[in-house]
């Protein structure tokens, strides 16, 4: 169990001081990259928002047959890329494992940022995004509730219900740190994490009630996290389209986005520890250990995709003959098709090496492939289904237009800069857990 | 007047070795420090009740109760016939019942770890910044001044490296 403990050279007060001076000592760079991110968000989104916004729908590309195309790939992608960070961090903080120390909290984070950036991803697809009001539940004169039997619903209160929870996890675990960083700062940082930190003191009764209280959180946290990527899976299963009707798309999505969230987890955790320094709390073990689930996941999700594709061969029915041509074989498809098995199921096999999975160049080349992969995958179950339906008078080409393709960058500038805000804001990993990892102090000189 | 005296120690054994002593001697006692210590405190001074289970219990249940009146009861006040469809649909409300039992249940179990830390609290209380770095505290609260010496005595038996006062 020894390489288990990663931490075990640092001491508690090291710990302390590494966590907090990566919120109050910031270079150059760390501005210029907030600056190039918050610039890209509103550049890339909110200006061509605010022109789809003024001019209507008309200037994307979606139109009969494809009301769906890359707003809604870019909301499965990243309710996908949200599903690691929560989930990963509750399943391993029930079996126990101590490598999740380091990388939980900022993993975490991930998961809000980027369920936030996927719900704002609805409002982009709205047509007239004021009228959101409509998916709540209220008594209105129109006579008219919402209609629970429509899949949407259920997206509405499972991504609220997901957003809320991932928060409160966030949050509850970080208040034994922020009142660390409240008693290691001054000004204005001081009454800021005084209040956030909401008067904690490390009491015994506190611990014992938070360590309670946390538990329960995660076991709440895994079947919701499940029931998320099964719902926006029957957005498209519980229609009657060829290459969207399909049962296996709960299985299908929740690994898949388990899979491209663990690669999120990885890139992001490289280009974290790099920038702050952080090479003593995420080593490679860490990369190890990530690597290791990704070609697990890798392996699951290319099952899952034989699968598919065997079984439409196997129905043999003319409409699932389209769309498996059309999706494979057909260009421009066929090419983003094969590089998507290139990067999600044969470039992950490095990982069956050991000395890939602990070379951060590696993992950081296959992480990112397997993200464009997904993406990838999203795009292709969106475009080739339905402009494919099952009279080919409605075949029609989506092309997203160039609001649509500003918009899906400047989502990328919009985590990033909610991401390099936290790291800032936040204590991004875990004192009181990283002091866990290194062990309890005893008197017989032994550590715990 | 009252007084609340603050023991910091290095090692967490020794700390809970002068907590069972005090704790013997009638005292009421308070445990600070840096990591969860929850598993050693039982071990040393008896195991602890979990009353937060009850609450993310009733937050389940009232979670499930809210999911199913809410499809069944918008179906029922405001009828939307589709094409000879059940009215009341079994499987949305299960989903709708599914996510909201799991929210109310976070929720609760939420709420009753605030109850039962009594957080949040701003007020100032004995505290020592030390216990959120690298000791172990140990806090015997509302004793006279004459048995402030033989607390002090106790702690420093037990190695505490350092023994605050603070007045209450």
């Amino acid at each position: 169990m020894a390489e288990e403990n990663t931490n075990n050279e640092l001491t508690y007060k090291e710990v302390n001081v590494d966590v907090v001076n990566t919120m109050t000592k910031t270079g150059l760079g760390y501005y210029v990259l907030l600056g190039c991110a918050v610039s890209g968000f509103l550049g890339f989104w909110i200006v061509p928002w605010i022109i789809q916004i003024y001019y209507g729908q008309g200037i994307t590309g979606l139109n009969t047959p494809n009301f769906w195309g890359i707003y809604l790939t870019n909301f499965v992608f990243w309710i996908g890329i949200s599903h690691s960070g929560t989930l990963l961090s509750a399943i391993l903080f029930i079996t126990k494992t101590p490598w999740r120390r380091s990388i939980y909290r900022s993993a975490e984070a991930m998961t809000f940022f980027s369920v936030l950036t996927a719900a704002i991803f609805i409002f982009v697809h709205m047509g007239r995004p004021w009228n959101f009001y409509w998916t709540m539940p209220y008594p209105n004169t129109r006579q008219l509730w919402l209609n629970f039997q429509s899949p949407l619903m259920f997206d509405v209160f499972a991504i609220s219900a997901y957003m809320t929870s991932s928060v409160i996890f966030l949050y509850f675990g970080s208040i034994p740190d922020l009142a660390a960083v409240r008693d290691r700062v001054t000004g204005w940082r001081k009454e800021v994490y005084t209040v956030l930190a909401l008067g904690w003191r490390g009491t015994d009764s506190e611990w014992h009630w938070l360590y309670k209280a946390y538990t329960f959180f995660a076991v709440f946290i895994i079947p919701l996290a499940v029931s998320v990527h099964s719902i926006v899976s029957w957005d498209f299963a519980l229609s009657k389209v060829p290459g969207l009707s399909k049962t296996i798309f709960a299985p299908y999505f929740v690994v898949g986005a388990i899979y491209s969230g663990s690669a999120g987890i990885v890139t992001l955790m490289l280009a974290f520890r790099k920038a702050l320094k952080l090479e003593k709390y995420i080593t490679l073990l860490h990369f190890d250990k990530l690597c290791l689930l990704l070609l697990v996941m890798s392996l699951l999700w290319s099952y899952i995709n034989v699968v598919e594709v065997f079984t439409g061969w196997y129905a043999n029915t003319s409409a699932e003959n389209e769309t498996l041509i059309f999706r494979m074989l057909t260009k421009p498809y066929a090419y983003m098709y094969w590089l998507m098995i290139l990067t999600n199921t044969v470039m992950p096999l490095l990982f069956i090496y050991k000395g890939f999975r602990r070379n951060i160049y590696i993992a950081l080349i296959v992480s990112v492939g397997i993200n464009v992969g997904m993406w990838i995958e999203r795009y292709l179950i969106l475009t080739t289904s339905l402009p494919r339906k099952f009279l080919p008078y409605m075949w029609h080409e989506y092309i997203p237009s160039l609001a649509e393709i500003s918009v899906t960058l400047g989502s990328f500038c919009f985590f990033t800069m909610l991401f390099l805000l936290f790291i800032k804001l936040w204590p991004s990993v875990s004192i009181y857990e990283v002091k866990e990892d290194i062990g309890i102090p005893f008197s017989s000189n032994k550590r715990k | 007047m009252d007084r609340t005296v603050i023991g910091l120690f290095q090692y967490v054994d020794n700390m809970l070795d002068a907590a069972h002593r005090l704790k013997n001697a009638g005292y009421k006692i308070t445990m600070f420090s840096p990591v969860p210590i929850g598993h050693e405190i039982e071990e040393s001074l008896g195991e602890r009740p979990n009353y937060i289970k009850w609450f993310a219990l009733a937050g389940c249940l009232a979670g499930t109760g809210f999911g199913v009146l809410l499809t069944l009861g918008t179906a029922a006040m405001y009828v939307l016939p589709r094409g000879g469809r059940p009215l009341f649909s079994v499987t949305p409300t299960l989903l709708m019942a599914y996510e909201t039992t799991i929210l109310f249940g976070v929720i609760l179990t939420l709420l009753g770890f605030l109850l039962f830390t009594r957080l949040p609290s701003w007020k100032t209380k004995p505290y020592v910044e030390a216990v959120n770095i690298d000791s172990f505290g140990l806090m015997v609260d509302n004793i006279g001044k004459n048995k402030r010496a033989e607390v002090e005595g106790i702690m420093k038996e037990f190695g505490a490296t350092e023994v605050v006062n603070k007045l209450d």
